[in-house]
């Protein structure tokens, strides 16, 4: 299947024929879905999957600030050259996605990163564990949220940060 | 008369990490053993995490590109080279063709040394130490003919956003030939050493083996996928830089074992060393660089590229402004992480460390703090100044 073909494939499936969803081709090589429902991620995945359309290669979280209500999980499936990724918008404080673990058992690492570096709930994941922070990690704060208060941390934490980027 | 077996099976756990003799980088396993055989494991990281994805929201461009480049001290210039054709992207940069040209010369450079590397440490976890010493003596040559092409052994900084810093004149080229004609002998020995030496292959031949289901489901990336026989390699599927007009042949195994594992990596070297000499031969003429706007166009873009242990993936975000608003950085060796401690089940304890090697295991790459730890369990942090200070007084010493 060229890209074009495979990208086409993708976008009848997802947002034509099945789901009603928003997207637009940003780059050649890309299609970007934005879900209307994050209750459509789960079977958007499996229709994927069903028509072996490209792997999951990365979850990416996206936070936009603390002036926005909302956050976005990005979903990015690879095949050849073409890129889809399907975007969940989510509240950005107690937000919570679905697990594709179940369907595809590599998610289980991206979902556990991004839920203890955006405080995203990830329901149904297995082992909800820190998978890089520490154990004594204080709860409730997030680093890759952009308004992460880095001074609570205890002293080992990285409070020299900010004086290294003065510099 | 019948003899009651009185030996009970008793399961033991077993932690390894994250500080252990078998383990060249920080990563924590716990280890369930019946006997010798291994009925459950689990791996925690995060040991060499340094909030580098944070670290690049606060600096310019520029200096993102410092930071990325030390995601990894082996593959260096295969983070910068994903960060590089992505920002240019955004900002709509044609960069010349002779510096794509060397970005696929240095990375190559750089899968040569890598390989190699992986090669000593995957025959020392087998106890095969004379292959150990004899591969590393042979990967000074690639690390001699990158620090004379770069400047540096490890972290070379060939490229600038727009293009690279360093220029191949002919009596490089000649250096890198010669040096090649010497990789690729030694090369062919050791293909003939790991495919024949009864002992190793006791250590190799049917351990480890995934299956190329398996690999797909458990999102297994580079050679360890592709010696299952899953057909992707990013700079195969997606050519990027000068791939294109240099196309590099995947190589495919299909046993899935270690021997596999053993035999596409090395394999790989070949293929290397072809596109090198293609290279140099045919090095378009021009410029090194294209200029570059210190502000980045609003936008998002993904660029994928083939680091030595599989796909590297890179989501960047700009927001107009001369500082990233975000990179997300998608490491191959977590996507081969799960391989491990799944694979591990039903092996004896004594080959878990082959099987970890086999992945060629990158922690730094997955991490990505310095946090010292003392015995009291008072725990500090060093700023870079106190560093910087131990650093100076360090050497004053020595030299005194």
């Amino acid at each position: 299947m060229t890209t074009e073909e495979t990208l086409t494939l993708a976008n009848d499936l997802l947002v034509n024929w099945v789901w009603s969803a928003e997207s637009n081709r940003p780059e050649p090589n890309r299609l970007d879905v934005r879900l209307l429902s994050s209750t459509d991620l789960m079977p958007m995945v499996v229709g994927l999957r069903v028509q072996r359309l490209g792997y999951l290669a990365a979850i990416t979280g996206l936070d936009p600030g603390p002036e926005s209500d909302e956050m976005e999980v990005l979903y990015h499936f690879c095949a050849g050259q073409a890129v889809v990724t399907l975007r969940v918008s989510i509240p950005r404080v107690g937000g919570a996605v679905a697990t594709l673990s179940d369907v595809i058992p590599s998610a289980e690492a991206y979902e556990r990163e991004l839920s203890e570096m955006f405080g995203v709930a990830v329901t149904g994941l297995r082992k909800p564990q820190h998978l890089y922070l520490p154990d004594d990690w204080p709860d409730g704060v997030y680093p890759l949220l952009k308004d992460a208060d880095l001074s609570a941390l205890p002293a080992a934490m990285p409070a020299a940060l900010p004086n290294i980027s003065k510099e | 008369m019948e003899v009651e077996n009185k030996q009970q099976v008793n399961r033991f756990t077993v932690p390894i990490g994250p500080q252990h003799p078998a383990l060249k980088e920080p990563g924590h396993f716990l280890i369930t053993v019946e006997g010798e055989i291994v009925t459950d494991a689990t791996v925690r990281l995060g040991y060499a995490h340094r909030g580098i994805e944070r670290a690049v929201e606060e600096r310019s461009w520029v200096q993102s590109m410092y930071i990325l480049e030390r995601v990894c001290g082996i593959c260096s210039h295969i983070h910068a080279t994903a960060y590089a054709l992505g920002v240019e992207k955004l900002a709509e940069v044609e960069v010349p063709p002779r510096a794509q040209a060397i970005r696929v010369l240095v990375a190559e450079m750089e899968r040569i040394h890598s390989h190699l590397l992986w090669l000593g440490v995957a025959a020392h976890e087998a106890g095969f130490d004379t292959l150990f010493m004899y591969s590393w003596r042979d990967r000074e040559t690639v690390m001699d003919l990158l620090e004379g092409l770069t400047g540096n052994r490890v972290n070379y900084s060939a490229n600038v956003l727009g293009g690279v810093k360093c220029d191949v004149d002919e009596a490089q080229a000649d250096a890198i030939r010669q040096g090649l004609e010497f990789l690729e002998e030694r090369t062919h020995h050791y293909l003939n050493v790991v495919t024949t030496d009864a002992l190793f292959l006791q250590r190799t031949r049917g351990v480890g083996t995934m299956t190329r289901t398996q690999a797909e489901l458990l999102g297994a990336t580079g050679p360890t996928a592709r010696a299952s026989g899953v057909k992707r390699d990013v700079r195969v599927d997606a050519p990027y830089a000068a791939y294109d007009d240099y196309p590099a042949h995947m190589v495919i195994e299909t046993n899935g074992d270690l021997e596999a594992r053993f035999v596409v990596r090395i394999k790989e070297l070949f293929e290397s060393y072809r596109i090198i000499r293609e290279v140099l031969d045919t090095l378009p003429p021009g410029e090194l660089t294209a200029r570059m706007p210190r502000r980045v166009k609003a936008g998002e873009t993904i660029s994928r590229v083939e680091a030595p242990r599989g796909e590297l993936f890179y989501f960047i975000k700009s927001n107009g402004t001369d500082q990233p608003e975000r990179i997300r950085v998608r490491t191959p060796t977590i996507c081969n992480m799960a391989s491990v401690v799944r694979l591990a089940v039903g092996h004896q304890l004594a080959d878990v460390p082959m099987i970890l090697v086999g992945i060629d295991p990158c922690f730094s790459c997955n991490d990505r703090m310095v946090i010292v730890e003392g015995a009291n369990a008072e725990r500090r942090s060093w700023t870079w100044e106190d560093l910087r200070q131990y650093g100076i007084e360090h050497y004053h010493q020595q030299s005194a």
